[in-house]
C-alpha cells in the first residue's frame, strides 16, 4: 500500500511479475489444489474444535496461508469473505508493528492481532498468526481470524457496541503480541485475557482452537515444501496470483472506459438529535481505465468520531469493494474456478478521504462498522449497473447482529445472533430470500441449538411477505425473527436499513425498510436500527424485521405465472398482483384472468408512459 | 443356496449369481433400463444363466432415490410444522452456496422440496428438553391434512421444533394424518433421525417425502415383476450405511437408500481387501465420469459425520458410509480455461459424444484419449474388442491441447493423466492424512472400468505401498452386495456431562434400543444368534457443536468403563484434529446402537480357471511413463490377457493386463502377483 497525498489515502498493489523459476502448468495446478485443501482442512478443524456458535455454527471465521511477503496464496472455502479477505491486511499491520518495535518472527511464535488501524477488520475479529519455518528459514504464515463473543468492551458482547466513543471503549487492543514465544506460552497475555473478557472460558477456548488450527496449516505447508521444493512452490504461488490478476484484468478491460457513480445512505443514529449523526452519504465513483479500476469514495460523509460506525479503510472498506467486484466480474456461478488470492486485487485501486466514514483516523471507534460496509458494497454495485446490467442485483437488504447476555452465578453468558438480509432482483432471477449480505456469508444458528444453551426462545422465524420490491424479477424477501426472553437479559443491536429502502433497478421498484420491535406486555415499541445496552424482562420479545430487496426490471413484464405462483405461495396478495404487476388473479379460484390482465397491463403501461411525459 | 447381487447403475446393470454349494459364480452386465429399472434387473438375472431366476436371495443396489433427488423428480410433498416456523426449509442456514456470486442458484429455494403453499402450520410447541410448552391442537392437524389432500399432495412430512427430544407430537400428528388421508406417504422428522438442527432434520425428512413414493412404487412394481417371472427370492435393498434392509423398511425410509450404489462399492473393496488379510484400505472405484473413494480401518468402514453430507445441494443427516466422489473418470475433459490454466474435469464427455477417440463427434481431449496416446490402452481391445476406437482422433485432440500449452502431444497426454490422478490423490488425502491416517499403512483396492489403469500411479503419489485389483473390476460393486448384513442405526439423545453421568439412565436407554433393534431384526427373520449389537456414544467438549463417535463396551456400563470412554474421546479428538483439550468437561450427546443381522454371503470362490503365463502373453508394445528426473520415456511393455494368468503368476512392470471389463497398468519398477483369491496384488 502506498500513501499518495495528505488528504486522501490510496490502496493499490504492484502488478505481478513472472515467477523467478519457470513453472509448468501441470505442477502449478497440482500445487493450487494442494493449497486449497490445506486451507480447507484448517477451517474445517477450526469449526469442529471451537466452542462458540459464532464460529462453529455461524462460520464467522477465516483461514488462509500467506507467503513471506504476506500475500495471501490460498483461503478456506468454508467461512465468510469478510474474515478471509482482510487477512493480508492483518499481516501487513503485524509487519508494520514489528518493524516499529524491531521485533522479529521466530520459530514457535504465535502472534495475536486485532488492531483496526493496523489492518484488522474490527476489534472482535481476532487474528492469530503462526510464522512457518522450514529448515530454520521463515517461509510463510498460517493465519486464522474469528469473531469472538466478547473482547472486554464497555458492554457485554461484541456487536451493538454502537456508542463506543473511541477505540479504547471497544475492548482489548492486541497489537501484534506474541502470545506464544518460541513455543513457550506467554501466560501473562492469556491471564490478561481471561481476566478482562466476559464468558472467557468460551472465548479463550475458541482462541486455543484458532492456534491449533493455524499450526495444522503450518505443518501442512512445510510438508508441501518438502514434497515439491521451495522454489517450485514459490513459483507456483506466484503464477497462481498472476493468474487471478489476469482473470480480473481481462474482465475490467472488457468494460467500457469511463466514470460511473452512485450514492447511498446509511441510517446512522436515527434517534440522535445531532443531524450529522443521521443519514450519512456514501458516495462511490468508479473509473474504468483499460485494465485498471479505481473506486473512489470521495464525497462520503465525514467520520463520526465518537460513535462506532466508522469503517476501517483496510479491513472493511477494501473488502466490501473487492468482494463485490469479484462477485460481479468473476461470479463463481458463471466463471471458471479462479483462486481467491492477493493477485485478484492488483487491478483495483481504492481512494478515500482521510477522516471520512470510509477512512477514519485513530482513535475513532469502528467496532460497529459492519452495516455501513454493506452500503458501500451495494452503492458500488449500483455504480456498475449501467455497464454490466446482466451481472448485478438490484438493491440489497441489510442485516442485523444482536448480542444477548446475562449473569448466572456470577458468570456471564453471551450469545450473538446474526439475522439476514435479502438479495435484490437479478437479471433472469428473483432476488435470493433471507440470505446473508453481499460481503459476508455466515450462517444462522439453529433454533434448537440456541434454546438448548441459553435462556432464549425463538418464537417465530419466517419470511416477510408482500414487501419485496416489485420487478420483472422481484427482490428477495427478508425474514421476521422473534426472540423471546426466558429471564431478564441484556441486549445490544446493530443494523441498518430502517430509513433507506434497497433501491429498485432498471424500472423495478424499491424494496422495503426493516424494523426492530420490542414487544412487552402487548405493547409494541419500535426501536432504531442501532442501540446499545437495553434490558429485557422474561416474556418480552424482540422482533427483528429485515428489509426486502429491490426489484429488477418493469413489474409489468413479469411472467404472470410467476405472479400467480407468488400468490399461491402467499408471498404476495391478490391485491399486490393487480396493483404492482397488473395481473388479475381470481381470489376464489386462484387462477389468472388473462384477458383482464392484458387489458390492465396495457392501461398501466400507458399511464406510466404518460407519467414520464 | 443361490445368491444374487444386482447393482443397477445409470449406464449398466451388473448382476452376479453365486451358488453357495457348488461355488459357481456367474456375472453379467446388461444395459440399464432407466424407464423401468426392474426390466434390466430381470434381464440381467436371466442372462446370467438358465436357472438364475431361481435365486433364493437377491441383494439390490439402486439409484432410484438418488436420481429422484438429483433430477428433482419426486412426489408432490406437503409439510405440517410448528406455527411460526413455516419457512425453515426455505431460509435454511441463510448462507449462500457460493461466496462470490450474484447469479448463483440456491437449491433449497430454486428447487424447493416442498413449496410454500404446501407448508402448513399447526399450534404446538416443545421446549428444548422435550417438555410440552403448548399442546398439539389435533383438530388443526386434521384440517391441514385435508387441505393438503385436496391440493393433490401425495406425501406429507411432519416436522416440529425440538421433536428430537420428544417425538410424541410428531407421532400423534402422524396418526391423525393417516386417519384423514390413509393413502398419503407420511414421514416424521424425529423417526428418521432424532438430531438437533431443525433445518437439516426437516430437510432430511423432506428428502424422504420427496423420493418416497418413487421408491415405494418401484419396490411394489419390482416385486410384482419378480412374481410374474417366477423369481421368489427374498429381496434386500442396499442402504447408504452399508447395510441392507427389507422392502418394508426401505419403503418407509427411502432416504436411507441415497448412496445405495456407491456404498456397495466400498463394501466390496472392504471385503476383497479383508479376504487378503488387509485391514487398512482405500477403496477406489473409477468409472467414466467420477471416482468414488471410501476408507476402511480395523474399526470398519469409515462413516460420514452427520452434517458433512450433502446430496444435490441439500444436507442429509442420515448415517452413511463416507463415500467421497470426485469428478474424475475416463471421460473427464481436459481443457485450457480463459485465464490460461490447464484443467481436467469435473466435466465429462459422458457416453455421448464420449472421448474424441470414440469417433462419435467428440473433439475435446479426455483422460481415455490421453491413456491411448501413452499406449496404456489398446485400441483393438476396448471392452474385449466389442468396441472400436480411433487412436488417431485421440492423438489429434491431445496434440491440439498440447500446442496451446506449448507441450508435445506426449507431454500433454502425461499432463492430463497427472492432473486427473492428482485430483483423486487430493480427495484421498482429505480422507487419510487429514483424518490422522497414514497412507503408507494402507492398501488401495482399485476397481471400476478405469480404476486399475490409474491405481499404481495414484498409489505412488500417495506413498501407498500396494494395490489390489479384484478379479472382476467392472462388476465389483455387485459383489459388494453379497458381502453385507442387515444393519440398523438407532440413536438417543442424552446430553450428560462427564462429571454427572446417570449410569442407570444410560443402561436403561441402551437396553431399550437393543430391544428395539432385536425386534426389528426378528421381524426381518434373523435368528437370535445371527444378531450382533455394538454400542457407541457421540461426545464433544462442552460447548462444541460437533461430536466424535466413541465406541462403548457392550453390556452394563460401570463407572470404570465410562472413565475409559472419556480417555478414548480425548485420544480420538487428538487423532481427528491434531489437538485435544484434556481436562475440559466432556458432554455425552447421544448414545448409538448399531445392530446387524447376519445374512448369507458370497462364499470364497476359487479364481476362474486360468491357463499359463505363456497362454496369457499377448505381445509387446511401447508404453510411455514418467522418467526419473522428469520427462517421459518409452518402455517396451508386455501385454497379458489377465484371465489366462494362473494363481501365483508374477508379472514385472512395465506391463499391461487386459481383460473384458478393465485394463490394469503395472508401471516400471512395480510388480504384480495373482493371489490365491484370483485378485491381483501390485507392489508399487
Amino acid at each position: 500500500m502506498a500513501i499518495a497525498a495528505p488528504q486522501v489515502d490510496v490502496i493499490e498493489y504492484e502488478p505481478g511479475s513472472p515467477p523467478a523459476k519457470e513453472i509448468d502448468p501441470i505442477t502449478a495446478r497440482v500445487i493450487a489444489g494442494a493449497l486449497d485443501s490445506i486451507a480447507l482442512e484448517v477451517g474445517h478443524k477450526l469449526t469442529r474444535m471451537s466452542y462458540s456458535s459464532i464460529i462453529r455454527e455461524s462460520e464467522d471465521f477465516g483461514a488462509a496461508l500467506l507467503d513471506v511477503k504476506g500475500r495471501q496464496i490460498c483461503e478456506c472455502a468454508l467461512s465468510t469473505p469478510l474474515q478471509l479477505g482482510p487477512i493480508p491486511g492483518y499481516m501487513q499491520g503485524v509487519f508494520r508493528l514489528f518493524k516499529e518495535r524491531g521485533d522479529r518472527f521466530e520459530e514457535g511464535d504465535v502472534i495475536i492481532h486485532n488492531s483496526p488501524y493496523h489492518g484488522a477488520s474490527h476489534g472482535p475479529d481476532v487474528g492469530f498468526c503462526v510464522p512457518i519455518f522450514a529448515r530454520g528459514e521463515l517461509v510463510g504464515f498460517s493465519f486464522t481470524t474469528a469473531h469472538h463473543l466478547d473482547i472486554g468492551s464497555m458492554s457485554p458482547g461484541s456487536c451493538g457496541i454502537v456508542d463506543a466513543v473511541d477505540a479504547y471503549a471497544e475492548g482489548l487492543q492486541f497489537k501484534a503480541l506474541k502470545c506464544y514465544e518460541r513455543g513457550r506460552k506467554n501466560d501473562a497475555v492469556w491471564r490478561m485475557m481471561r481476566d478482562n473478557i466476559r464468558a472467557s472460558d468460551m472465548v479463550v477456548g475458541d482462541m486455543e482452537a484458532q492456534v491449533a488450527a493455524c499450526q495444522i496449516g503450518a505443518q501442512r505447508y512445510v510438508e508441501l515444501l518438502e514434497q515439491y521444493g521451495r522454489e517450485t512452490v514459490d513459483a507456483a504461488t506466484e503464477e497462481l496470483m498472476n493468474y487471478s490478476e489476469r482473470m480480473m484484468r481481462q474482465q475490467i478491460e472488457a468494460l467500457p472506459d469511463g466514470q460511473y457513480s452512485a450514492e447511498g445512505h446509511i441510517d446512522g443514529f436515527a434517534d440522535d438529535p445531532d443531524p450529522s449523526k443521521r443519514d450519512q452519504l456514501i458516495k462511490v465513483t468508479v473509473t474504468v481505465d483499460g485494465g485498471t479500476m479505481t473506486v473512489d469514495l470521495t464525497g462520503t460523509a465525514p467520520q463520526v468520531a465518537d460513535r462506532a460506525i466508522n469503517m476501517p479503510f483496510v479491513g472493511t472498506v477494501d473488502i466490501a469493494i473487492y468482494v463485490t467486484l469479484r462477485s460481479i466480474l468473476l461470479d463463481q456461478a458463471t466463471h471458471e474456478y479462479v483462486p481467491q488470492n492477493s493477485g485478484l486485487v492488483r487491478p483495483i485501486r481504492i481512494v478515500a478521504e482521510r477522516g471520512s466514514l470510509a477512512n477514519p483516523t485513530f482513535p475513532s471507534a469502528t467496532i460497529a462498522r459492519f452495516c455501513a460496509g454493506n452500503i458501500v458494497a451495494d452503492t458500488l454495485m449500483r455504480a456498475l449497473a449501467p455497464i454490466c446490467p446482466d451481472r448485478v442485483a438490484a438493491g440489497m437488504a441489510n442485516m442485523k447482529v444482536i448480542a444477548y447476555s446475562g449473569v448466572v452465578d456470577q458468570m456471564y453468558w453471551v450469545y450473538m445472533d446474526i439475522t439476514e438480509g435479502a438479495y435484490g432482483g437479478r437479471f433472469g432471477k428473483d432476488g435470493v430470500d433471507a440470505v446473508d449480505v453481499l460481503y459476508a456469508n455466515t450462517r444462522n444458528n439453529p433454533i434448537e441449538d440456541i434454546e438448548a444453551h441459553y435462556p432464549l426462545r425463538i418464537s417465530r422465524y419466517e419470511l416477510r411477505t408482500d414487501k419485496s420490491g416489485a420487478g420483472k424479477w422481484r427482490g428477495g424477501n427478508g425474514s421476521i425473527r422473534d426472540m423471546q426472553f426466558q429471564g431478564r437479559a441484556h441486549m445490544s443491536l446493530e443494523g441498518d436499513g430502517h430509513r433507506h429502502a434497497p433501491r429498485g433497478a432498471f424500472g423495478g421498484y424499491d424494496g422495503t425498510t426493516g424494523d426492530v420491535v420490542l414487544i412487552s406486555d402487548g405493547n409494541e415499541l419500535h426501536l432504531p436500527s442501532k442501540f446499545q445496552s437495553r434490558w429485557a424482562e422474561a416474556g418480552d420479545i424482540i422482533r427483528t424485521v429485515s428489509p426486502c430487496g429491490g426489484g429488477y426490471g418493469d413489474p409489468l413484464e413479469r411472467d404472470p405465472q410467476k405472479v400467480l405462483d407468488d400468490v399461491l405461495d402467499e408471498i404476495i396478495g391478490v391485491e399486490s398482483a393487480r396493483t404492482l404487476y397488473g395481473v388479475v388473479v381470481d381470489p376464489e379460484s386462484k387462477t389468472i384472468n388473462h384477458a383482464a390482465t392484458q387489458e390492465l397491463r396495457a392501461a398501466m403501461s400507458k399511464q406510466a408512459v404518460a407519467g414520464k411525459a | 443356496m443361490k445368491l444374487a447381487g444386482a447393482d443397477v447403475g445409470g449406464t449398466f446393470t451388473d448382476v452376479i449369481v453365486v451358488d453357495t454349494d457348488s461355488k459357481a459364480v456367474r456375472i453379467h452386465k446388461v444395459p440399464s433400463t432407466p424407464e423401468d429399472p426392474s426390466e434390466g434387473l430381470i434381464e440381467g438375472l436371466r442372462s446370467a444363466g438358465d436357472d438364475s431366476m431361481r435365486v433364493d436371495f437377491l441383494a439390490h443396489g439402486t439409484t432410484i432415490a438418488t436420481n429422484s433427488l438429483l433430477q428433482y423428480d419426486g412426489a408432490q410433498v406437503g409439510m405440517i410444522t410448528t406455527r411460526g416456523y413455516r419457512d425453515i426449509l426455505h431460509i435454511a442456514r441463510h448462507q449462500r452456496p457460493l461466496h462470490y456470486s450474484i447469479q448463483m442458484e440456491v437449491p433449497w429455494q430454486d428447487r424447493a422440496l416442498i413449496r410454500r403453499r404446501n407448508r402448513k402450520v399447526v399450534t404446538e410447541r416443545l421446549g428444548p428438553k422435550g417438555e410440552v410448552i403448548t399442546p398439539l391442537e389435533e383438530e388443526e392437524v386434521a384440517n391441514v391434512a385435508r387441505e393438503l389432500k385436496d391440493a393433490g399432495v401425495e406425501s406429507i412430512v411432519i416436522g416440529f421444533i425440538n421433536s428430537y427430544r420428544n417425538p410424541e407430537h410428531e407421532e400423534r400428528a402422524r396418526s391423525i394424518v393417516e386417519e384423514v388421508y390413509p393413502e398419503a406417504f407420511v414421514t416424521t422428522s424425529a423417526s428418521l433421525f432424532p438430531q438437533f438442527r431443525e433445518y437439516e432434520r426437516f430437510t432430511t425428512a423432506a428428502i424422504n417425502g420427496f423420493v418416497g413414493l418413487k421408491v415405494r412404487n418401484y419396490l411394489v412394481h419390482l416385486r410384482e415383476r419378480m412374481r410374474k417371472e417366477g423369481v421368489k427370492a427374498e429381496l434386500r435393498l442396499m442402504r447408504s450405511n452399508g447395510g441392507v434392509a427389507t422392502e418394508e423398511f426401505a419403503a418407509r425410509y427411502p432416504a436411507t437408500l441415497l448412496l445405495s450404489g456407491p456404498a456397495a462399492g466400498v463394501l466390496a473393496g472392504a471385503h476383497i481387501g479383508n479376504a487378503s488379510g488387509r485391514t487398512k484400505l482405500i477403496t477406489f472405484d473409477m468409472g467414466g465420469t467420477s471416482a468414488d473413494i471410501g476408507i476402511v480401518t480395523p474399526h470398519g468402514i469409515a462413516e460420514a459425520t452427520a452434517r458433512d453430507t450433502w446430496i444435490a445441494g441439500y444436507p442429509v443427516l442420515i448415517p452413511m458410509i463416507d463415500v467421497y466422489t470426485v469428478g474424475a473418470g475416463g471421460g473427464s475433459v481436459a481443457y485450457i480455461d480463459p485465464g490460461g490454466a490447464f484443467r481436467v474435469g469435473p466435466r465429462s464427455a459422458g457416453a455421448r459424444p464420449g472421448p474424441a477417440s470414440y469417433g462419435l463427434g467428440g473433439t475435446e481431449a479426455t483422460v481415455t484419449d490421453a491413456n491411448l496416446v501413452l499406449g496404456r490402452l489398446r485400441a483393438d481391445h476396448f471392452l474385449g474388442g466389442a468396441m472400436t476406437v480411433k487412436p488417431e482422433l485421440a492423438d489429434k485432440a491431445i496434440s491440439n491441447l498440447g500446442s496451446r500449452l506449448g507441450l508435445s502431444t506426449l507431454d500433454a497426454a502425461a499432463g492430463v493423466v497427472t492432473l486427473v490422478n492428482h485430483n483423486m490423490a487430493n480427495a484421498i488425502r482429505s480422507r487419510t492424512i487429514q483424518k490422522g491416517h497414514d497412507p503408507r499403512q494402507f492398501t488401495l483396492v482399485a476397481f471400476g472400468g478405469a480404476g486399475p489403469l490409474h491405481a499404481a500411479d495414484l498409489a505412488r503419489s500417495l506413498d501407498v505401498p500396494e494395490v489390489i485389483v479384484p478379479v472382476y473390476p467392472g462388476i465389483t460393486s455387485a459383489m459388494g452386495l453379497l458381502s453385507t448384513d442387515l444393519k440398523y442405526d438407532l440413536i438417543q439423545n442424552e446430553f450428560m456431562l462427564d462429571g454427572e453421568v446417570d449410569l442407570d439412565r444410560l443402561n436403561r436407554d441402551f437396553k431399550r434400543l437393543d430391544a428395539e433393534a432385536r425386534a426389528q431384526l426378528k421381524r426381518d427373520g434373523v435368528a437370535e444368534d445371527g444378531v450382533q449389537i455394538l454400542h457407541a456414544a457421540d461426545c464433544r467438549y462442552v460447548g462444541q457443536g460437533y461430536e466424535l463417535r466413541v465406541p462403548m463396551p457392550a453390556g452394563e456400563l460401570t463407572s470404570e468403563s465410562i472413565k475409559r470412554v472419556w480417555d478414548e474421546f480425548n485420544g480420538l479428538h487428538k487423532e481427528e484434529y491434531g489437538h485435544a483439550f484434556p481436562g475440559n468437561p466432556i458432554e455425552l450427546v447421544n448414545i448409538r446402537v448399531v445392530a446387524t443381522g447376519h445374512l448369507p454371503k458370497m462364499p470364497e470362490v476359487p479364481p476362474p480357471s486360468a491357463g499359463s503365463m505363456k497362454a496369457a502373453q499377448i505381445g509387446e508394445a511401447e508404453v510411455y511413463f514418467a522418467a526419473n528426473g522428469g520427462g517421459l520415456k518409452a518402455h517396451k511393455a508386455n501385454f497379458y490377457e489377465r484371465s489366462q494368468l494362473p494363481v501365483g503368476a508374477r508379472v514385472t512392470g512395465p506391463a499391461v493386463l487386459l481383460q473384458v471389463d478393465s485394463t490394469t497398468l503395472v508401471p516400471p519398477g512395480a510388480s504384480a502377483e495373482v493371489l490365491k483369491t484370483g485378485d491381483l496384488l501390485i507392489r508399487v
